[in-house]
């Protein structure tokens, strides 16, 4: 590990004064389950390193106006463990519930996998199947985005919009309600300590007929950025919601995932195959938690 | 590059030092302690080797910065065995012969002690799941967690 100056503040201003402060050369550790790994193998070599696993006020999950708001520095144990997320937000709660092992989990947390932004981040698929937005906070005030624009950002590693002097505060998306259904399938290479190969999400809303009112359909690790499965989105939304009608989209997804890779020959004959059996999972596991016939 | 200061309870004793910030907090109870115990297997994170009980809970040593061990309580292998004598947990490791070559034993040790901490009797399932994040390359995993198991049984 390159020489660095460490410090470790213990309010939100007080991190935030910091990161002005060494605005050129920062970095932040919160779990650390990234970042110490690069600052170890000196891949990443700041002049100062800012420790924020003290700010005790940004662990939190709130349930408040129909939103579920949870603390950057939540843990993806804590969110796992959490009886509501398991209940209501099932993409969210399976894919904390699978990351890295019990350790990852335990030390890892919500801000910085949404921070890091890993192609194969998890938690980045679950929560923009949910469709979350982040807060993030410097010593100018507080901005508010879209995940999908906070990824999509160009900020001062080009990772995400995430500027030097900023910090990632919360995480919040709307609650899923009784017509809702979230689901998370993890395909990996082993059940536990792997990285995934498809990590896909989730959610579907029906009306009281059974009729689609919105739909999200994610592959994380196929792109950037969690791949959103458009076509597919359109022709099921709008109609009765069925196995044969979602099991329509399938080749849809194929022709998206051979289209975006064409240039990774390698990873497409694989990727193009299990990204419908992921899916397939997620359709049945969808059905039944909307109570709906699965059939065939 | 500037010293820090790290307070801290390992093993039960306080434990008070000055120490350059560019070292994990595995490298922190290895070399600043001589708690050897502590083992780098993968160092990224993979493999459990390194776990150390950290304020009640099993986190990997090696993705942690020394500095953050600030007024944690920690528990290596060391702090098990009391007046000389094993923890359960190891000698039922002994018992069944969940070791062989002994290197992922401390992280698997203090994992499991970490979950019979919390959930004295838990069901093979739960074992499994809470060992997952330590790996052994020499034994296979049944007699590791028969060893749990029969620890928890006592």
């Amino acid at each position: 590990m390159r020489e660095f100056d460490f410090y470790s503040p213990t309010s939100v201003p007080e991190a935030l004064e910091l990161l002005r402060k060494y605005k050129d050369s920062n970095a932040i550790v919160a779990g650390g389950t990234d970042i110490v790994i690069e600052l170890n193998e000196r891949k990443h070599t700041p002049k100062v390193v800012i420790d924020i696993k003290r700010l005790k006020e940004l662990e939190y999950i709130r349930f408040e106006d129909g939103l579920v708001k949870i603390g950057a520095l939540t843990s993806h144990a804590a969110i796992a463990a959490d009886p509501r997320i398991a209940e209501r937000t099932r993409v969210l709660h399976t894919a904390c519930a699978e990351v890295g092992s019990p350790q990852i989990r335990n030390l890892g947390t919500i801000g910085g996998n949404l921070s890091t932004a890993s192609v194969a981040g998890d938690g980045v698929a679950a929560m923009v199947t949910l469709d979350a937005s982040v807060v993030l906070r410097s010593k100018d005030g507080e901005r508010t985005m879209k995940l999908v624009d906070f990824l999509n950002g160009e900020g001062y590693d080009k990772r995400n919009a995430l500027q030097s002097d900023e910090l990632m505060t919360e995480v919040f998306f709307t609650e899923p309600d009784a017509h809702t259904a979230t689901a998370f399938y993890k395909l990996a290479k082993r059940k536990s300590l792997a990285i995934s190969v498809i990590g896909g999400g989730m959610r579907c809303s029906v009306d009281d007929a059974g009729v689609v009112t919105a739909i999200s359909l994610r592959g994380g690790c196929l792109g950037r950025y969690p791949l959103q499965f458009k076509a597919a989105e359109e022709h099921v939304l709008g109609k009765k919601l069925s196995l044969e009608l979602l099991r329509e989209t399938l080749p849809m997804m194929h022709d998206l995932v051979l289209d975006l890779n064409r240039n990774r020959p390698w990873s497409v004959f694989y990727k193009k195959e299990s990204v419908q059996g992921v899916f397939n999972k997620l359709f049945v596991d969808i059905l039944a938690q909307l109570n709906m016939e699965v059939g065939a | 590059m500037n010293k820090i200061k790290i307070t801290c309870t390992v093993n039960g004793e306080a434990v008070c030092r000055e120490v350059y910030p560019n070292q994990r907090l595995l490298d922190f109870l290895r070399e600043e302690l001589g708690l050897t115990s502590v083992k780098e297997g993968c160092g990224e994170g993979e493999c459990g080797a390194c776990t150390v009980i950290f304020n009640g809970e099993p986190v990997t040593s090696c993705c942690m910065l020394a500095g953050q061990a600030e007024g944690a309580d920690i528990v290596t292998l060391e702090g098990l065995s009391k007046n000389g004598e094993m923890d359960k947990i190891q000698k039922a490791f002994i018992e069944v012969g969940a070791v062989q070559c002994g290197f992922c034993t401390p992280g698997m040790v203090l994992t499991a002690k970490a979950l019979l901490d919390k959930n004295p009797h838990p069901t093979m399932d739960e074992i499994k799941l809470a060992m997952s994040g330590n790996l052994c390359r020499c034994t296979g995993y049944a007699k590791i967690h028969q060893a749990v198991a029969k620890a928890a049984a006592e």
